[in-house]
């Protein structure tokens, strides 16, 4: 019996090929961001340098955007020429962060398997795909062959239920469960959410999906439902078909249940994303910097409720607030809806989407010492500046909230 | 290329969800080796290990804890691993990109949980592949979990680039 729709996912697309415990497996999209597809670009050129489908594959430059050194705009700029030599169709300078890019555009439905050169393409599981990060050597093997080798994960099915309290978000929903399990928790396991009450938007399951990987996962992904059908067909601009799975067809090797109704806020404390308590318990911490961005909380619903909580507030004396959306199309649309006003009027400075401030590349450097409230993914030592320098992962109400206090605060205290 | 037999190495001690991101700090990221191979440098200050800042001829071996290398996937981690003279790691466990890339650039990741706590930072090790075992400088042998008959043939064709080529060679 099928473990899951991960494993329905492999065996349709298995070539048949088996080596110890690997399938080789046909791929049907290949995420390529700037520095690790340059890692790989004199290799591919040693092996002929022919992509196997042009029309499968997107580059971006996301992470050195714009370069801010020479050494990043030689590496930025070898991508760029690559991709105009060899006529890529899709490709993208400087209009967003890879994975957000990735669910905007309109190659994914679910049912594919999409592979990327970046940890963080677990975030397209969300739309019901099994969706992995790879290193540049292997992500070369895909370009060169069209396939790659997986070893079938152990699923685990976590149905979300319960009411959704207003303070709560997708972030404070993984945090849970990677404080629960923590970091090696979900090592080499697909998990599979489903959300029947569909009371969770897409952009929280994206930021859900986005950060099963801190948790060692292979990929993450949500059951197809109601909320798939309508964010494709506002993608796509019409009705979109998949094959539906009831629950029946899948044998589960663990199943969990999260009470939705009963989550607290949540904080990851340095330097671990699974090192998360509830905000209520690290309240009154004194912080320098807020950030609310990256491919984990840059997206419009976190800039909406970014803006419901500063509206007609300042943010605190010294602290900085940085914001970055996670795509063009999303900083256009908070434009538009007046988001970005509000954050302006509250003190906050609002950058290009990139991956600069969360992957410590460029922006808001953190100096020695320094402690940031950040929505992004990762609190490792060292990744966001100075190795002293401390990160705590929260939700964008939480950062926002923390933003108007100066200090870690409980969004349920402005709200 | 292909996979050495018998591996011998200076002992690199590593504890437990040691992480790219602080193994390999972004900051190093970069085409060129000895920038990269700097990097390395520069994580293993920050993990305040004994390492040496000089490749050792006689090659390194670590031996790390849980969820080893887990993380971004930027492969500049095992590539400064490997241009530092790393020539095997072992771990009580491995984060699953990092240890698909360590086989893919034709370094041996072998899972043993029993050694961490025996072995001294600096002590010279014994490993060998083929037979499944690594020897501690004072002739203990602990066995690791085989490995997985994929690994092995990418292992032995030298990494996952020269494995293509043989399986275009078949095709």
């Amino acid at each position: 019996m099928l473990e899951g729709y991960t494993d329905k996912i492999i065996q349709k697309h298995s070539e048949g090929r088996r080596e110890g415990e690997y399938e080789a497996v046909d791929v049907d999209f290949v995420l390529l961001p700037d520095p690790t597809f340059a890692l790989l670009l004199s290799e591919l050129k040693d092996l002929g340098g022919r992509i196997w489908d042009k029309e499968k594959v997107f580059v971006t430059v996301d992470h050195f955007a714009p370069p801010s050194t020479i050494e990043r705009a030689n590496i930025a700029k070898a991508v760029i020429s690559f991709a105009k030599n060899e006529a890529l169709p899709h490709q993208s300078i400087y209009q967003g962060i890879c994975h957000q890019l990735l669910i905007e555009g309109p190659w994914l439905r679910p049912g594919m398997l999409v592979l990327g050169a970046d940890s963080h393409t677990t975030t397209a599981g969300a739309l019901g795909c099994l969706a992995t990060g790879m290193g540049s050597t292997d992500i070369l093997y895909t370009l060169v062959t069209g396939k790659t080798w997986l070893r079938p994960p152990k699923a685990v099915r976590i149905d979300l239920m319960g009411k959704l309290p207003p303070y709560i978000m997708g972030k404070d929903i993984i945090l849970d469960l990677l404080g629960r399990f923590g970091e090696g928790g979900f090592r080499y396991q697909a998990l599979e959410f489903y959300d029947d009450g569909g009371v969770l938007s897409m952009d929280d399951r994206f930021a859900i999906c986005n950060m099963v990987v801190e948790g060692g996962a292979k990929n993450g992904l949500f059951a197809p439902d109601q909320v798939t059908k309508n964010y494709l067909e506002e993608r796509d601009g019409h009705s979109n078909h998949w094959e539906k799975s009831s629950r029946e067809d899948f044998h589960y090797t663990q199943e969990l249940k999260v009470d939705l109704s009963s989550l607290k806020p949540k904080v990851a404390l340095p330097h671990s994303p699974a090192h998360a308590v509830t905000v209520e318990e690290v309240k009154g911490e004194a912080i320098d910097q807020v950030f609310i961005g990256s491919c984990t909380g840059g997206r419009l619903r976190d800039l909406e409720l970014t803006a419901r909580i500063l509206k007609k507030r300042k943010v605190a004396s010294g602290i900085r607030l940085l914001i970055t959306p996670a795509s063009q199309k999303i900083y256009q649309e908070a434009m538009e809806k007046g988001y970005l006003q509000v954050i302006l009027e509250a003190g906050g400075v609002i950058l290009n989407p990139s991956c600069g401030l969360c992957g410590g590349i460029d922006k808001g450097i953190l100096a020695a010492g320094e402690k940031c409230v950040s929505t992004s993914n990762r609190n490792f030592q060292g990744r966001m500046g100075d190795p002293s320098s401390r990160i705590y992962l929260v939700s964008p109400l939480t950062a926002a909230a923390s933003a108007l206090a100066g200090r870690i605060i409980d969004p349920r205290e402005v709200m | 290329m292909g996979l050495r037999k018998r591996i011998t190495g200076r002992a690199w001690k590593l504890g437990d969800h040691i992480n790219t991101d602080i193994l390999h700090p972004s900051p190093y990221f970069s085409l060129n080796e000895t920038r990269v191979k700097e990097g390395l440098v520069e994580g293993m200050e920050r993990l305040g290990t004994d390492a040496k800042k000089d490749s050792s001829d006689e090659g390194i071996i670590i031996v790390a804890g849980e969820n080893f290398g887990c993380g971004s996937s930027r492969e500049t981690s095992v590539r400064g691993l490997r241009s530092f003279g790393v020539k095997g790691v072992v771990a009580a466990s491995f984060a699953r990109i990092f240890f698909r890339s360590l086989a893919n650039l034709g370094l041996p990741a072998l899972e043993c949980r029993d050694i961490q706590e025996q072995v001294r930072d600096g002590e010279l090790l014994l490993l060998s592949v083929e037979e499944g075992w690594i020897e501690l400088a004072d002739k203990r042998r602990f066995p690791f979990s085989p490995i997985d008959g994929h690994i092995q043939k990418i292992l032995e064709a030298g990494g996952l680039i020269p494995y293509l080529q043989k399986e275009r060679g078949k095709g």
